[in-house]
């Protein structure tokens, strides 16, 4: 598993090689090329990289166009569409209003969906323990501090906790699994709301902060009693326990794909400051409490409006296909509309 | 007789070739062809000095101007605030000044008697043969890339950390007064400790090879002159060896200094990024370059990135001010040494 991680670590750093090589090139092919054919950039979020490889696979065989993209994270995203040195930037949080005013003239479209979950590293404990949302944020405003809280207890019957200390994990990057987690913790905890708040980067009270996903998990593996919030697919490839947790409707789901369509089905509409999932209400007794959509940034304005429409086009509609095997939601068809609609406002 | 001193490596190695590699073209009339060469070179060399003065200071330019609105919102208030909260938008960098302290001058602390030792023992007491296999060895070590190193932080050195050298180390010098309250008694696989043993694993190398330098530059004649009149190797490099050095040594160990507080990447893996000021070594703790590391791409808000770029200018500061001191400590060690 160590092995894994180091060549998914070299693997991003090759990858981010790439894009920065990718970047020099694509500022000369877009003046050339009036937005037909050519090869598309981008870059940004971790969590939508299995997907999109499946895309630029399939998207090259069907279309030939080469999409190139970067997995540098969202923020590293944000930062590169804001400078246009990529095509199309990725990001698993909607931008702030400062970013989106630093930008200039972008739109933000959901286009994947997910779940984060608490993973916890608890030894003789069997999986799938069970929180709420409350308590959840108390573990990690630093008030619940070992695993035998009666408040844990209470959730647990049956289950011997141990007396170990819990060490929270957190992201000490921007991230986008932060921006859903606290989005999440903020909804459930009026204490969490108003003592840390929710965004992609906030000042926890308490636990220790690692770099990336790959340092959460490091971290959760390599500490018995930590417990850190990482994406579902990351959870599973890592073989790491997470707990399940308590939605609006009193129900403990798994974090399946089923469970994050829920959620995704309660999302009325679109608008373009992007839109939340986390919490669903009671009506949707399926959905996984912390699910969070994903989205794809894209200029108003740009050369390659053809292109880009056609490769996000084929992201919203044949591209979906994929996401179920690799643990991502469905878009529901109302945020597709959605999407499709705002997506005319790129033009050349 | 300073400024020889100064630049003892190279002046070390020239002084070796002997005055005869210098053709003396003095007392000829220069030809054209000359005279051009000598122009062009002046130009170019003029060219590239001045180019550094202008990167250099282009450098402080746009990192002052990114900076100003925190600059103007928080003041020199920014450098005693502890706080860090994107949210609230509060920023300030006094917990990452005290994380980038503790652990550069942490790490400096073990790595110069060992990367001493190191190079006493490659340059004046080892066997000569096994000298460049080992030397290549720890070179090998400053070329691991910092991503790898942090990340075996987290994984190997961590749980090993937590588990077995912190408790030890609570166990025995936890009961010491005021200095007791540095080793635990909490104890963490990412923080502080873990930090400056990355950092140190990360500046022997560059230490030691520098220092390993600066000795081959000591005399042979004198060593021998030594030795000659009855001293025995301790003596000899007590009384020689370490005297000569010493301007040069100062200055390798703050060119390891520069190492400790600039390197990013590993640090922010290991470091544990929170914005407390703790005597605990072993908790987390943050520094000025892991903060801006692990949040400039994903700043939220202007103010944000205003408040790294404060940060990035306290770093150049620091650099600034080090390197100075440095100058100066080193033309007055030059100065006693002769």
């Amino acid at each position: 598993m160590i092995r894994r991680r180091l060549v998914a670590v070299v693997a991003a750093a090759a990858v981010v090689a790439m894009t920065a090589a990718a970047c020099g090139t694509s500022d000369a092919s877009s003046t050339g090329s009036g937005g037909g054919s050519g090869p598309l950039t981008g870059a940004g979020s971790t969590f939508i990289a299995p997907l999109m490889s499946k895309w630029q696979s399939d998207y090259a065989s069907r279309t030939g166009v080469t999409v190139t993209y970067g997995a540098i994270g969202s923020g590293g995203g944000i930062e590169q569409i804001t400078h246009r040195t990529v095509d199309f930037g990725a990001s698993d949080a909607p931008l702030t209003p400062d970013q989106l005013k630093a930008a200039k003239g972008v739109i933000q479209l959901p286009w994947s969906l997910g779940a984060v979950v608490p993973a916890y590293n608890l030894k003789g404990v069997p999986d799938h323990i069970k929180l709420t949302g409350p308590v959840l944020a108390a573990i990690y405003l630093g008030t619940i501090k070992t695993w035998n809280d009666p408040a844990i207890t209470k959730l647990n019957p049956g289950i011997r906790l141990p007396a170990t200390k819990i060490t929270p994990v957190y992201r000490t990057d921007g991230s986008g699994d932060t921006y859903a987690f606290t989005d999440y913790l903020s909804k459930v905890s009026p204490a969490w709301k108003s003592k840390v708040g929710v965004g992609t980067q906030v000042r926890f009270p308490a636990g220790v902060g690692a770099d990336g996903s790959s340092g959460v998990a490091g971290a959760v593996t390599s500490t018995n009693g930590a417990i850190g919030y990482l994406t579902i697919a990351y959870v599973t490839s890592s073989h790491l326990h997470y707990a399940l947790l308590r939605n609006a409707a009193g129900r403990y789901p798994e974090a399946t794909v089923e469970a994050i369509n829920a959620a995704a089905a309660t999302a009325r509409s679109v608008p373009p400051g992007g839109v939340s999932i986390t919490d669903p209400p009671a009506s949707a007794p399926k959905a996984w409490p912390d699910a969070t959509f994903t989205y794809v940034i894209l200029p108003k304005k740009t050369p390659k409006a053809a292109a880009l429409k056609r490769f996000v086009n084929y992201a919203l509609g044949p591209g979906q296909s994929f996401a179920n095997d690799l643990g991502y939601g469905t878009l529901p068809p109302r945020v597709v509309a959605d999407d499709k609609r705002a997506l005319q406002q790129v033009h050349g | 007789m300073a400024e020889r001193a100064v630049l003892g490596v190279h002046r070390g190695r020239q002084g070796g070739a002997g005055p005869g590699a210098h053709p003396s073209i003095g007392g000829r009339r220069r030809s054209l062809a000359d005279r051009i060469g000598e122009r062009g070179l002046y130009l170019l060399s003029l060219a590239a000095a001045s180019l550094s003065v202008v990167i250099a200071g282009g450098l402080v330019a746009k990192v002052l101007a990114e900076a100003w609105p925190a600059l103007s919102a928080f003041g020199l208030d920014f450098l005693t605030t502890s706080a860090w909260d994107p949210v609230h938008g509060r920023f300030g960098a006094a917990a990452f000044l005290f994380g980038t302290a503790v652990s550069s001058f942490g790490a400096l602390l073990i790595a110069t008697p060992l990367s001493i030792l190191i190079a006493l023992f490659l340059s004046e007491l080892s066997p000569r043969r096994s000298r460049g296999p080992i030397a290549a060895l720890i070179e090998l070590l400053a070329g691991i890339p910092s991503v790898i190193l942090g990340l075996w932080g987290i994984l190997v050195l961590g749980p090993v950390m937590r588990d077995t050298i912190e408790p030890a180390l609570h166990d025995t010098l936890g009961s010491i007064p005021v200095l007791g309250n540095l080793f635990g008694p909490d104890y963490s696989i990412v923080g502080m400790l873990p930090a400056i043993v990355i950092l140190t694993i990360m500046t022997v190398p560059i230490v030691s090879s520098l220092m390993r330098e600066i000795f081959a530059t000591v005399p042979a004649a004198t060593k021998e002159g030594a030795l000659a009149l009855g001293a025995t190797r301790w003596e000899m490099i007590r009384t020689v060896v370490l005297p000569h050095a010493r301007p040069g040594m100062v200055g390798a160990v703050i060119l390891g200094l520069g190492r400790a507080v600039g390197e990013a990447i590993a640090v922010t893996q290991v470091i544990g990024g929170t914005e407390g000021i703790r005597a605990n070594l072993f908790l987390p703790s943050d520094t000025l370059a892991s903060r801006i590391a692990g949040q400039y791409q994903g700043a939220t808000s202007d103010l944000q990135i205003a408040s790294i770029a404060y940060l990035g200018a306290i770093l150049l500061a620091l650099a600034l001010l080090s390197n100075g001191v440095a100058r100066l400590w080193v033309r007055d060690a030059a100065g006693a040494a002769a």
